[in-house]
């Protein structure tokens, strides 16, 4: 018999969240944009996880309600004005008519169509969300609607990291599913990605202006973004805030001061780390005795075979049709006593834990080389923003907010790229968010500002506009 | 307990960010905000300070 699933504070979640959701609901009568901000949450906490009753129903189609309404609320009652469609934009596009073309023929249709259901959700919402973001305040706001959001899971695992409820596998975040953005290494990855981002709404940001309030949350919300690695035992967070760490030199301003406070603050962070998650650690180097190490490696040797055979790709969950086998190593016993121990070991149906192997297995050569162009692209173009108001020295380009905003996402994609090395998250919402607020950002700057000066028409010693960046 | 404390946090501050962008005209329209606000929304005389001290 089931026992009863409502008890305690359950119902008051449920009835907090939906009115969480009517109250954003209500108020983008009055400014649709903010039925945008409302699929952004819904797309990345998934209340209709969190919930226990009516909210989980899958009737209810909360989902999908946002994502009509911002769609509808954009194409009636919005403004287009200022409204670009990028180079980006139209590759999305092309992308999401690849994976539509390979889901038609995919090995697993079944599986290919379940996975199809959410992914064009997350590409059509990113070739979509630049059209929305028109001006400051709402590539702002969708910011921070961002960082909002993966900072509820992100505080959750952080509380409960700090009160010993971490481990590998066993940390709960809000939900029992061990899944999707709630997945250890997932949300390793993007709570490690949003850092950048939550700098830069403390520094530039006008909806909660910065202040005393605004830094004390962040530095918590930072706090609790590094604590989901220690949390989750996940090896790809630690190795995206060992890149984050790094990469972050290029924008400091006093780089010493930096290294020096950074390498304190873990000197002083290491005695305090549990031991179980200085173990894991310990194997980042060791694939070799590590089954889960040694099982990407395995599955990557397969995906590269299975391309060869199917150079267009297989379609979603192709990996279900492989199977291989493969040794561990491991070296056992303690002093004189150690000794090498081999282990057979046989998998079949393994995830390709990894986004570049999952895309060159599912889409083929072709889908794979779509997919990194759009992340390189819009690297580029970030770093594109930065040259251009990095050259403003004299009136202080760096302190502008498109500089820091080109940084952070400049900064948040390279955590992600690196994360999406050991985890299959090539489709996520949370990158194609990351990607439409660089084409928003990348759109804005090419409208608002003066058009381009040509190089031998500018002095050495102007301080006119910069170049204007080209598609 | 904590689930509840998170969610409190950082839904109160979406609705508080959403109430913010309902007052704010240049959510739309960024020429909005340049544009002089009409008499009534402006401040007091003796708040804006001598007229020579403004841009």
């Amino acid at each position: 018999m089931l026992a009863p699933r409502r008890i305690g504070t359950k119902p008051v979640l449920d009835l907090a969240l939906l009115a969480f959701i009517a109250a954003m609901l209500v108020m983008g009568l009055k400014r649709p944009f903010l039925w945008v901000l409302t699929y952004i949450y819904i797309d990345i906490v998934m209340p209709q996880k969190i919930g226990w009753g009516i909210i989980t129903s899958p009737s209810l189609k909360l989902s999908l309600v946002a994502f009509v309404a911002a769609f509808a609320g954009w194409l009636l009652l919005d403004s287009k004005r200022g409204s670009r469609f990028t180079a980006r934009q139209g590759m999305i596009v092309l992308l999401l008519g690849w994976c539509l073309m390979t889901t038609l023929g995919a090995q697993y249709q079944e599986e290919a169509w379940q996975k199809w259901d959410w992914v064009w959700k997350a590409l059509v919402f990113a070739a979509f969300l630049p059209l929305t973001l028109r001006t400051k305040l709402r590539i702002e706001a969708a910011a921070l609607f961002i960082v909002l959001a993966v900072g509820t899971i992100a505080i959750n695992g952080g509380l409960k990291t700090v009160g010993g409820g971490g481990g590998y596998g066993t940390l709960r975040l809000l939900v029992n599913d061990n899944a999707g953005i709630y997945e250890g290494s997932i949300i390793s990855t993007a709570a490690i990605a949003i850092i950048p981002l939550a700098l830069w709404l403390a520094r530039h940001g006008t909806i909660f202006k910065p202040d005393w309030k605004v830094w004390t949350f962040t530095a918590g919300l930072i706090f609790a973004c590094l604590l989901i690695p220690v949390g989750t035992s996940a090896r790809t967070g630690l190795v995206c805030a060992a890149v984050l760490g790094v990469i972050m030199m290029r924008s400091v301003k006093y780089r010493f001061v930096y290294a020096g406070l950074a390498s304190l603050a873990l000197a002083a962070a290491i005695p305090f780390l549990p031991a179980s998650f200085t173990e894991r650690m310990g194997t980042i180097t060791q694939h070799e005795g590590d089954q889960s190490a040694s099982t990407r490696v395995a599955v990557w040797k397969w995906t590269i075979e299975f391309a060869r055979e199917h150079p267009l790709g297989g379609g979603f969950d192709a990996y279900r049709s492989n199977s291989f086998t493969y040794q561990t190593r491991e070296v056992v016993g303690e002093g004189g006593s150690q000794r090498v121990e081999y282990q057979t070991v046989t998998e079949s149906g393994r995830a390709y834990h990894s986004s570049y192997f999952e895309l060159l297995g599912e889409q083929g050569y072709v889908g794979l080389a779509l997919w990194l162009v759009l992340q390189v692209l819009g690297l580029w173009h970030m770093e594109r923003l930065r040259w251009r108001y990095g050259e403003r020295s004299g009136r202080d380009g760096r302190k502008s907010w498109q500089w820091g905003l080109a940084t952070a996402l400049q900064q948040a994609h390279v955590v992600y790229l690196v994360g999406a090395v050991f985890v299959g998250i090539a489709y996520q919402p949370f990158l194609f968010m990351l990607i439409g607020l660089q084409c928003a950002l990348w759109s804005y700057v090419k409208r608002t500002e003066a058009p381009e000066r040509k190089p031998w028409a500018q002095r050495p010693d102007s301080q006119g506009p910069v170049p204007q960046p080209a598609e | 307990m904590i689930d509840l404390l998170t969610l409190a946090l950082t839904h109160g501050l979406m609705v508080l960010a959403a109430l913010v962008l309902l007052g704010r005209a240049d959510l739309d329209d960024e020429e909005a905000g340049e544009r002089p606000a009409a008499r009534w929304q402006r401040p007091a005389a003796r708040d804006a300070g001598p007229e020579t001290d403004r841009d």
